[in-house]
């Protein structure tokens, strides 16, 4: 188990900013950010070479806070493998084993039984600049667990690697995972790793940890503006306060989000998948909206229809059926009306 | 698609064929020239011509066209000459018998120990002190940095006449540091075999420091995390992968600062004329005996020299391959 409890480092250029975060034994843990979000930096801070201002750090029961990194117990993998260039593979695997006060046979037996975890028997004898990315990456990982760390911390791990070897190298990550029952912290920028995870996902902005939740939620009822956006929600809308028939309500435009207040809302997302469009037939109720279709988009399993709806700021997407594009003859300047109701998330700042 | 490709390259390689004969006449006549006004070095220089025109003919970069490379080969090839040249006199006009008795000379064995002990004994120092001063100015940020590395840069643009007398005002026999050394430990840096070392380290340290810093720059610092988070301490991840990782660069530093001590003459000179070192005797054999005298021990020196060069040089680069 991981815990880090309002960390705080401050560089000359940038700050990472009161992190609480929490990873159970055995957990998958994803973060996510943009570019240049500190996701990195906070990897090292986990690891200990760089150390916090504030905060403490836990890994397991121990506060591990002032260690240095030999006495934590994490591993570490980057993207760009960093194998030691003087060393082959079996005394890459090995170098862990060698503060460990293991003997000759006992670290031969181990670095054995990775490489056959791990696949990459036969390159024992070869040095790193010799091989390709994905048996590279192979080696990074095994070098890591070849010292059984309570943790394994992955910085981007795949993204060096072409799609294939990414993909085979995920699944692998994946089972490796659940048969070690390893806690692992993998950073990406990539979503489609993220969602293959199936794990939390932690949303790093500018050195803060921005929203906490499964792929699902993120996409589905992002917490916040930043998520929403980093998750490419399609329809997205300044919301502002109002009075309504039924009390007040968050309202954008001809748009009112149902429930009450609880929801401090400063956007509404309309999910383009939950909008339903209802040909000639003229938009009366709350929340059925007339629009004209200004764009019509093949994606390949569905249709992106683009509708200007008036008292609307920016227009409002929906994704439909290539056959309902069909049989209802939808084309440029068609008018339809557009039933939002079960499309409504509202979002916090 | 493949046979077209093939074809073109054929077609382009009949080309630059052609027009490389032009460029070899062009590299070549500079050479002639340059042979008839010194005839009596006709055979050194026609070998490196040689060396040089195969070289430019068998290059694998391709990136100049061929007129300013045939322009540029000459102007280069010139400069190597001019190098060459002397050296090459020295050793092809000095008889070896006469080499070979100045070698024996034990006038001259002694100067030659004490000038290639007291050269490895300052390299060693400054090994000893410049890689940790290479390493932070290779890994911190610190306000002065860039004073900090032109002060290590500082000995390499002073004259080392100048050098030797600033250094004999520190730790001559009255100086700052020479006088408390003298009365307390009865150690007497000028005119004695230290002072030569000493010497040797003020205009051989920047070479070290710097050829350390840059192999440092090299390693990537997430290397050592990576060493740390399989258990190696500060210490142990820097001797385990830093170090051998800039290997290379530390070797090279060290050759340079090695070469530079063995030829120092002018601080040496002016801090300790005597144990001579072999540039003092040879200064003292031209003084007094003129040059002519000065050339089989001059001869001796440089084959010294070129061997312990050449036998580094091809250690540093043994490995190179690998990484």
């Amino acid at each position: 188990m991981i815990k880090l409890e309002g960390v705080s480092r401050v560089w000359p250029e940038f700050a990472i900013q009161d992190i609480t975060l929490q990873v159970s034994e055995g957990q998958y843990l994803v973060i996510v950010g943009p570019t240049g979000a500190g996701k990195t930096l906070l990897l090292e801070l986990l690891l200990g070479v760089h150390h916090p201002d504030a905060g403490r750090i836990f890994v397991g029961e121990r506060e591990v806070t002032g260690l240095p990194p030999e006495k934590r117990g994490i591993g570490m993998v980057y993207q760009d493998y960093l194998l030691f260039p003087h060393l082959d593979v079996a005394r890459n695997l090995a170098f862990g084993l060698r503060y460990q006060k293991c003997d000759r046979e006992h670290t031969q037996r181990r670095v054995n039984e990775i490489a056959e975890l791990l696949g990459i028997p036969h390159l024992l004898h070869r040095y790193p600049y010799t091989l390709s990315g994905g048996e590279k990456q192979r080696v990074a990982i095994g070098r890591a667990l070849v010292t059984e760390p309570r943790v394994l911390l992955l910085d981007e791990p795949l993204s060096a690697l072409d799609r294939g070897t990414a993909a085979r190298l995920r699944a692998e990550l994946k089972s490796l995972h659940s048969a070690k029952k390893l806690t692992i912290v993998h950073v990406t920028h990539d979503l489609s790793e993220a969602r293959y995870m199936d794990a939390p996902i932690a949303l790093i902005k500018e050195g803060r940890l921005d929203a906490l939740g499964t792929a699902d939620e993120m996409l589905r009822r992002p917490p916040t503006l930043f998520a929403a956006t980093f998750f490419g929600a399609v329809n997205l809308y300044k919301a502002d306060f109002a009075e309504t028939a039924s009390g007040p309500r968050v309202v954008a435009g001809p748009i009112v989000a149902e429930g009450g207040l609880a929801e401090q809302g400063s956007h509404l997302m309309i999910h383009p998948d939950e909008v339903v469009l209802i040909p000639n037939e003229p938009a009366e109720t709350t929340n059925h909206l007339c629009g004209e279709v200004t764009a019509l988009t093949d994606e390949g399993n569905f249709v992106a229809v683009q509708l200007r709806v008036s008292g609307l700021p920016a227009p409002l997407t929906a994704y439909v059926s290539r056959h309902f594009v069909r049989t209802n003859k939808l084309e440029l300047g068609s008018v339809v009306t557009a039933d939002v109701n079960r499309a409504i998330h509202v979002l916090k700042e | 698609m493949i046979a077209p490709s093939g074809q073109l390259g054929a077609r382009e390689a009949s080309k630059r064929g052609g027009v490389s004969a032009v460029s070899w006449l062009l590299v070549f006549i500079p050479f002639v020239v340059v042979f008839l006004l010194i005839g009596r070095y006709l055979i050194a220089a026609a070998v490196l011509a040689v060396t040089i025109l195969w070289a430019v003919k068998d290059r694998k970069s391709k990136r100049l066209p061929l007129a300013p490379l045939a322009v540029f080969s000459v102007a280069g090839g010139l400069l190597i000459f001019f190098i060459i040249l002397p050296i090459l006199n020295l050793l092809f006009t000095t008889e070896m018998s006469r080499v070979v008795s100045t070698a024996l000379d034990p006038a001259v064995q002694s100067a030659l120990a004490i000038t290639l002990s007291a050269a490895l004994i300052a390299t060693c120092i400054s090994l000893l002190f410049g890689i940790p001063l290479g390493y932070v100015l290779a890994r911190e940020q610190f306000a002065g940095k860039s004073v900090v590395e032109g002060i290590v840069d500082m000995p390499v643009v002073i004259p080392h006449t100048i050098a030797g007398i600033a250094l004999l005002f520190i730790f001559g026999r009255g100086g700052i540091l020479g006088a408390p050394l003298k009365t307390h430990f009865n150690v007497l840096l000028s005119d004695s075999y230290w002072g030569i070392v000493l010497a040797m380290l003020f205009v051989g340290l920047p070479f070290v420091v710097n050829q350390c810093r840059d192999g440092f720059l090299k390693v990537d610092p997430r290397m050592e995390y990576v060493a740390r988070s399989l258990g190696a301490s500060w210490l142990g991840a820097f001797f385990q992968v830093t170090i051998p990782l800039t290997r290379r660069s530390l070797l090279s530093g060290a050759i340079m600062t090695w070469a530079r001590a063995i030829s120092e003459f002018g601080s040496v000179a002016i801090i300790a004329y005597y144990p001579k070192t072999i540039n003092t005797l040879l200064f003292e054999w031209y003084n007094f005996f003129g040059y002519t005298y000065t050339k089989p021990l001059s001869t001796l020196l440089l084959l010294v020299a070129l061997a312990i060069f050449v036998s580094l040089r091809a250690v540093a680069t043994l490995k190179r391959a690998e990484y």
